[in-house]
């Protein structure tokens, strides 16, 4: 009896803090996202959220016949949020890594962005570790990149630089051959500018699964093994149906999906 | 400029959270400021021995963590004793509620301090006068303790008043919407960062002006009739 009464005053007090008992409805899919990450993710000046991110979430709980609550975070306390239920799946261009993956799991990959090569329009440079060999090739330090060169073109001379602002600089006023990074930042950050006007991608996409990993997935909490199942179907299916070339299309010129 | 005034909506809803969560934790911290300073200053000994280790557990622990562990470790908790009991499935502790508990009940820590010390300045004859006279408790506390605890406690609560208003700052993390969450959210979505982190700044001292001429002016009505020296 002491028991139930202890359980009693500790609802009432929990009541009281502002809590309110939330019966977990299956109808309803809540989807972490950023809002703060373009053009994956924004917040325009009326308050909706637009981007890649959102339109997947939103195609996602369609597919899974669930309705979607969107439930903003802020970038470091996502993975926290998840693991207190705040929402059950994290749909924001996160990485998978191994390290996050110690403390939940991840759904098959919803897109890779795949890294680039960016040079001078009409350069001819060529790809390959004979054409590489001796050029000077500019990439921002410490980053997935760095490794991939380094262990699939060590005869190429790597120019590091401390933020890819600096290396788009350095490219534009013709200090080194190419540069490469990540696809999507070259094409907002530089490609669509002024400065990069004269530039364009080239050979190709580059992936390395050592390097890069798989990409970005949708993280649920570790015991969800069946939320990540039918993400994943969800995943397949607007791949397979035409969904997500649809959204894709609004915001990139290429298939960011990944091989 | 014409961003912000694009994103004034965001800006200004923001603000307006700051300031309610500033104004409800500071009533917060009053309230445990004042219970504080008695259970400091009374004769019970455990009263004195809970006030003592409030005051030395949030003075101690950076309010960022308070608050993390409110609000995460919290729901955790919640939750779990909902698994156990089979009471609940799910409970949400809001953002706003963690928010204001937190900030609130970290800073009564100071408060009560801040009070402890203005009570304690107050000579202890006219307590014994009024005992004298006959007086209650409570018109020993109305008539003689609260007018001049107020004066003697101004500067401090006036400071810890600052302190706070940019301590609301840090709900941000936890998603509460406050103005540096919306400035931040307004910035990265513009990729104007610096113009909105401005913005936020300018709304802060306009913040803290305004708080500052409301203190001076309850400064000068609490100091009627009292002449201060040059040095004090």
């Amino acid at each position: 009896m002491k028991f139930k009464k202890l359980i009693t005053s500790l609802t009432v007090a929990a009541l009281m803090l502002g809590m309110a008992g939330v019966s977990a409805q299956a109808a309803d899919l809540r989807v972490g996202v950023e809002g703060a990450y373009p053009p994956f993710s924004w917040k325009e000046s009326d308050g909706t959220l637009k981007g890649f991110d959102i339109e997947i979430a939103e195609a996602v709980c369609a597919q899974l016949k669930r309705k979607c609550v969107l439930v903003e975070q802020d970038w470091d306390g996502m993975i926290p949020a998840l693991l207190a239920r705040k929402f059950d799946t994290i749909i924001a261009s996160m990485s998978i890594t191994e390290e996050r993956k110690k403390r939940v799991d991840f759904s098959d990959k919803y897109y890779n962005t795949p890294a680039k090569f960016v040079a001078k329009k009409g350069s001819g440079l060529k790809i390959t570790k004979a054409g590489l060999k001796g050029k000077r090739i500019g990439l921002q330090r410490g980053t997935t990149h760095q490794c991939f060169m380094e262990k699939m073109f060590p005869d190429t001379e790597l120019v590091l630089y401390g933020t890819q602002d600096e290396v788009f600089q350095d490219l534009a006023i013709g200090r080194i051959d190419a540069q490469f990074s990540d696809s999507i930042a070259a094409d907002d950050g530089f490609l669509k500018t002024d400065a990069g006007k004269d530039f364009e991608f080239t050979g190709g996409d580059q992936h390395d699964e050592a390097c890069h990993g798989p990409g970005a997935g949708m993280a649920v909490r570790k015991a969800d093994t069946k939320l990540r199942d039918e993400l994943n179907a969800a995943i397949k299916a607007l791949r397979d149906n035409g969904t997500y070339q649809k959204i894709n299309a609004k915001y990139f010129e290429f298939d960011i999906f990944g091989g | 400029m014409d961003l912000i005034l694009e994103y004034q909506d965001q800006l200004l809803a923001g603000t307006w959270v700051t300031i309610k969560l500033a104004l409800l934790s500071l009533l917060i911290a009053v309230l445990f400021g004042l219970v504080g300073a008695w259970a400091k200053l009374s004769k019970n000994i455990v009263a004195q021995k809970i006030a003592a280790a409030y005051t030395a557990i949030v003075r101690g622990v950076p309010d960022l963590v308070l608050i993390l562990l409110v609000f995460f470790g919290g729901q955790e908790l919640a939750n779990s004793i909902g698994t156990l009991t089979g009471l609940w499935e799910y409970a949400e502790i809001s953002q706003f509620a963690a928010g204001v508990g937190t900030i609130g009940i970290v800073f009564g820590g100071y408060m009560t301090e801040t009070f402890r010390g203005a009570i304690l300045s107050i000579p202890k004859g006219q307590i014994e006068a009024g005992v004298a006279c006959g007086m209650s408790r409570m018109i020993i506390f109305r008539r003689v303790i609260w007018p001049q605890m107020v004066v003697y406690a101004l500067p401090g609560f006036s400071n810890n008043w600052l302190v706070q208003i940019k301590s609301t700052a840090l709900v941000s993390v936890i998603g509460l919407q406050d103005v540096v969450y919306n400035g931040f959210v307004a910035g990265r979505s513009t990729r104007q960062l610096f113009t909105f982190m401005f913005a936020v700044l300018m709304i802060y001292l306009v913040l803290t002006a305004i708080s500052d001429s409301g203190l001076r002016w309850l400064d000068k009505k609490y100091s009627k009739g009292i002449v201060r020296s040059d040095d004090g």
